[in-house]
């Protein structure tokens, strides 16, 4: 049942509390997302997150790693709002985006799901044309220009190094294209909405390694250009694409610093052992 | 080892049950097929003989005994048992028609040397007939042949009654009175009517009166001055005489008045003598044979003037050689024309078709018939050979053009399509023209589905998109059991108690059309005022609620100002109104209360599969689309609504398919008028109701009763095709959109 309906309840604490400082090896970055003291819950029972104090740098990639179940999916969705949709969940605490607060009934949803962009685990491209789904995201919030979407497509597809494979079947249907393509496709797709941030979740977890190779090769390019979470699985697609790392476990912020700190010299036990494969 | 064994076992008791399911479920899936199959094979098979053309099979031929070689007269009985042959020397014989063999010999009165020249036969129900001579005398006289039954069977006992005999007054010289040629009927009341040329070309009537037992006699010589009279008719009722000229002129009197003869119209019909008249039954079609072998029905037509004018309707086949005897049938508008070389044809005057073309004899044809049930065709000819021709024709009316065309019907203005299966007397022309009922089964489905499918698909977005899951959960069931209402129960209360509620509080019901989207456009507005924040605080849900209030304001003023409204705009009536302006008839059950019973019945099928096919979107898809920015709107617009649109036209098409074949609730929420007219204020009859009320009414085997089968099997093509062709664009419409 797909129940579109933004149904959450936001409470936030009632007695200021102390917020955490910058970490320092995050000192000379911009911080674009940070959360303060965010739990949150699917329902009463499921206590999803803990107490997440998270600070993601500006043009930076940073993952998410941690076991199955950890909450990296659930905390990336705080980011766009997207738990929205699930009937019956609420959080506390507080999710800034450039310092705003995203869950203030003053932000509009739609632009904040355009500036904070998403991509899925599985490919979802919409069942229309190539062109059509890269048009998608600038139609809806209200570009018409025939001229500039047509440019809009051209850069999109080029930035997600797709448009070699399909600039000569922009008006084949998308779901023609192979599972790489189509997530490339959707990689487009949300950069044709010129967003801020994009995150990731698990974007190529579906893969064949020649795809994942080349849907890497992407995130390395627009990291000049974005903000980018992902979440990952693989610890060396990790090692070889981010900046940090945070490493999560039972719904808590285990630990987060540079990705080369955490793949060889961790502060904490747990994450080298995770890290190591000793359990996960 | 024993393990195994018992492994073994439950395998193959596994694999058993397994074959007999499958054997099972494939028995069950050839059985539909084959059951839908035996449906439309039964259904082609009761329709089929009306595609069937008239037939004829010679049955038998010899020459007839002790019959002088000028015969007048001839005639079978019910049973084609016996027939009777009268000729010029009043010799009446009956024979056996199986072998010819002479069963009574009778003689009419004559004097010595006396020869009869003419003989009529005066109805279509009795044998009875006038008979004139060379000496001015006229006999009148019935046959009866009686069925006996007895233990041996049944035998047929001829006999004759002498009625009347006359004698014509003399032209005034010494040449004694010929009845040349003489026209004669016997009507209901047993007033009779003669009407005869004398040997100087005068014409005369006489007209017996059996209320009163008067006789009246009259010359109408003065109305056709120097033209000469050639063939003559009198119509079964007794009240029209019609005369036609060696000129191609025909003149019509009307005998209401039995003193005075009124001439009520005269007019031309061809440049040829006219050779043969004769009355069909109905008393109101007239067919015209000339000399030149054309065959015209003719019949009066209410001019814009209104007064009636015979006017020409079809013309038949024509004969290579003059028209020189008609005789036409006492059971529906075939008839028979002969002309002078032994051809003879059969037609229908209602669809104007030759439907047999046939050579007799060699000779001329001195007399014929069909026999009293229209099953066979008897003729003597010139050598007194008699003929006896199975015909079977059992529907002439129910030609493609009779049943999908215009058809000139006896009493209208012009051609028209009509349905009109029975009507009062034998006499009645049915109308079996196909086309009102199928319009009126497609105006039902219309306005069922201009009401319904908004409602229905507009529900299923609701409740599968933006309705909270309790109000869903609540919905469901509800509309399920709205499926499960059975259609008398909506037929009965639309027909006995919504529509009359409908009709006193028209104006209201149909102002509720303008206020509602007024009242709600308001709405919106004024709800757009709020802040926003205190907007979205609003649990997701409660707007249904906010909308109740505005529903019900926009109904009350609606019931409210309808009688202003009808008031100020309609006279304060609003149904004379519509009559005078738009000459449409308010019918309490009428178009609209159809539709919305209808549509009741329709709403629960589209809604269910609507909405399953909107809830069947992958939840990626919908997610994709927020994530990117759109609205929910936006994204039920763009993404959800393609995506379903397969399942959506399909579950549109289902609805579609049942609002074509319900039949209940159009039974009993309209008036049944088969009309053509699409207007929303008058009824319809639909061709599933029709099937319902006329089939116990039918004959087996008759006309209407086929053409109801037929009817019957339109619609199931209908439904095929609309299943058909639904499942072939849905198909599309989900390789397009609906690949996930
Ligand atoms: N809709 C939901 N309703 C209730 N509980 C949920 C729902 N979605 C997730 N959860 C629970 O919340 C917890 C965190 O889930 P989440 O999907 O964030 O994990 P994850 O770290 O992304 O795992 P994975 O690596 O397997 O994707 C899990 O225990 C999960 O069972
Ligand atoms: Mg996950």
């Amino acid at each position: 049942m797909v129940n579109i309906q933004e149904d959450i309840a936001v409470t936030t604490p009632t007695e200021p509390q102390e917020i955490p400082a910058a970490k320092p090896f995050l000192a000379n970055e911009r911080i674009v997302i940070e959360t303060q003291r965010l739990d949150f819950y699917y329902n009463p029972e499921a206590h999803a997150l803990k107490n997440i104090n998270i600070q993601i740098p500006d043009k930076k990639v940073t993952a998410f790693i941690g076991p199955s179940g950890c909450g990296k999916s659930t905390l990336l969705r705080c980011f766009n709002r997207m738990n929205d949709l699930i009937a019956g969940a609420y959080l506390t605490g507080k999710v800034l985006i450039d310092g705003e607060d995203v869950y203030d009934s003053k932000i509009r949803l739609e632009e904040l799901r355009k500036n904070v962009g998403m991509v899925f685990q599985k490919s979802n491209p919409f069942p229309m044309t190539i062109r059509e789904n890269v048009t998608f995201g600038p139609k809806v919030n209200g570009i018409t220009g025939k001229d500039e979407l047509e440019e809009i497509v051209v850069s999109s597809l080029k930035q997600a190094d797709l448009w070699r494979e399909v600039k000569d079947r922009l008006d084949a249907s998308a779901l023609d294209l192979s599972g790489g393509q189509q997530q490339r496709l959707c990689i487009a797709r949300t950069l044709a909405n010129k967003p801020e941030i994009i995150l990731m979740d698990e974007p190529a977890s579906a893969l064949d390694p020649i795809s994942t190779g080349k849907i890497e090769e992407t995130i390395n390019e627009l990291k000049k250009d974005y903000t980018i979470v992902i979440v990952t699985h693989n610890m060396q697609q990790a090692a070889r694409i981010s900046d940090y790392t945070a490493f999560m476990m039972l719904g808590e912020m285990v630990e987060m610093d540079s990705t080369k700190r955490i793949f060889t010299n961790p502060t904490v036990k747990m994450t080298e052992d995770y890290i190591t494969g000793r359990f996960g | 080892m024993e393990q195994n064994d018992t492994k073994q076992q439950h395998y193959e008791s596994v694999y058993r049950a397994d074959r007999w399911a499958k054997r099972f479920i494939t028995a069950g899936g050839y059985g539909i097929i084959v059951s839908i199959l035996a449906i439309l094979l039964f259904l082609v098979y009761q329709s089929l003989p009306l595609g069937q053309n008239a037939s004829l099979k010679h049955l038998l031929s010899y020459p007839v005994t002790d019959t002088g070689n000028q015969v007048l007269l001839t005639g079978s009985d019910s049973y084609m048992e016996i027939f009777y042959t009268l000729d010029q020397a009043g010799r009446l014989n009956f024979y056996h028609i199986s072998d010819g063999s002479l069963v009574l010999a009778e003689k009419l009165p004559l004097g010595e040397g006396e020869k009869l020249l003419s003989a009529a036969r005066g109805s279509l129900g009795r044998d009875v007939f006038a008979a004139g001579s060379d000496s001015g005398r006229v006999i009148t006289a019935e046959i009866s042949m009686t069925a006996v039954f007895s233990d041996s069977g049944r035998v047929i006992v001829p006999s004759l009654d002498i009625e009347e005999t006359w004698t014509a007054e003399s032209a005034g010289d010494s040449i004694p009175n010929h009845i040349e040629q003489l026209a004669f009927v016997q009507n209901e009341d047993l007033s009779r009517f003669w009407a005869w040329k004398d040997h100087v070309g005068n014409i005369h009537l006489r007209i017996y009166d059996a209320d009163d037992e008067e006789t009246y006699q009259h010359t109408l010589q003065d109305y056709f001055q120097n033209l000469t009279v050639t063939a003559m008719t009198l119509s079964h009722g007794g009240d029209n005489f019609i005369a036609g000229t060696q000129s191609g002129d025909l003149f019509w009197f009307k005998l209401d008045d039995f003193e005075s003869p009124e001439l009520k119209d005269t007019w031309k019909s061809t440049q040829n003598a006219i050779s043969s008249l004769q009355y069909l039954l109905g008393d109101q079609a007239l067919v015209i044979g000339d000399n030149q072998g054309a065959v015209e029905s003719w019949f009066p037509v209410r001019t814009p003037a209104n007064w009636l004018k015979f006017t020409q309707i079809h013309r038949f086949e024509s004969h290579p050689a003059p028209v020189t005897q008609i005789y036409t049938s006492s059971r529906n508008r075939n008839f028979l024309t002969v002309d002078n070389k032994g051809n003879v044809k059969l037609h229908y005057a209602t669809t104007g078709q030759t439907e047999l073309n046939f050579r007799a004899s060699d000779f001329p044809i001195q007399a014929a018939g069909l026999t009293p049930k229209s099953n066979g065709i008897i003729a003597v000819d010139g050598q007194r050979q008699f003929t006896l021709f199975q015909l079977n024709d059992p529907h002439p009316e129910s030609t493609f053009q009779g049943l999908f065309g215009k058809v000139w019907y006896e009493g209208y203005p012009q051609p028209e399509f009509v349905w009109q299966s029975t009507g009062g007397s034998d006499e009645f022309e049915p109308k079996l023209s196909l086309i009102p009922l199928i319009f009126g089964t497609l105006k039902g489905t219309l306005y069922a589905m201009l009401f319904s499918v908004p409602i229905a698909i507009m529900a299923a977005i609701y409740v599968s998109q933006f309705s909270p899951h309790w109000l869903a959960r609540a919905i469901k069931p509800t509309v399920e059991i709205m499926a499960a209402l059975p259609s008398v129960v909506i037929g009965f209360l639309a027909g006995l108690y919504f529509s009359p509620l409908f009709e006193e509080y028209l104006m209201g019901f149909l102002s509720v059309f303008i206020f509602l989207p007024v009242v709600f456009i308001l709405a919106v507005l004024i709800w757009r005022m709020v802040p926003e924040h205190h907007r979205t605080r609003l649990k997701p849900g409660t707007e249904l609620a906010l909308l109740i209030p505005v529903v019900s304001l926009a109904i009350a003023i609606s019931i409210w100002l309808g009688p202003t409204i009808e008031a100020v705009f309609f006279g304060a009536n609003f149904q004379q109104w519509i009559f005078t302006n738009l000459g449409v008839t308010y019918e309490t059950r009428n178009s609209l209360v159809v539709g919305f019973a209808l549509g009741f019945a329709v709403i629960p099928i589209i809604f269910t599969m609507a909405e399953d096919a909107l809830t069947n979107v992958p939840e990626s898809l919908s997610s994709a689309s927020l994530a990117l920015g759109a609205s929910r709107w936006q994204t039920v617009r763009r993404v959800i609504l393609p995506a379903a649109s397969g399942g959506i036209f399909a579950a549109t098409m289902l609805g579609l398919g049942r609002a074509v074949g319900e039949t209940m609730i159009v039974l009993m929420a309209t008036g049944n008028t088969p009309i053509l007219d699409l207007n929303p204020f008058n009824g319809f009859r639909a061709m599933s109701a029709c099937i319902a009320v006329e089939i116990p009414e039918a004959p087996v085997g008759g006309t209407l009763y086929r053409v109801l089968f037929f009817t019957a099997l339109l619609l199931f093509v209908f439904t095929f095709v609309i299943n058909t062709v639904s499942s072939m664009i849905g198909e599309r419409l989900r390789k397009k959109y609906a690949r996930f």
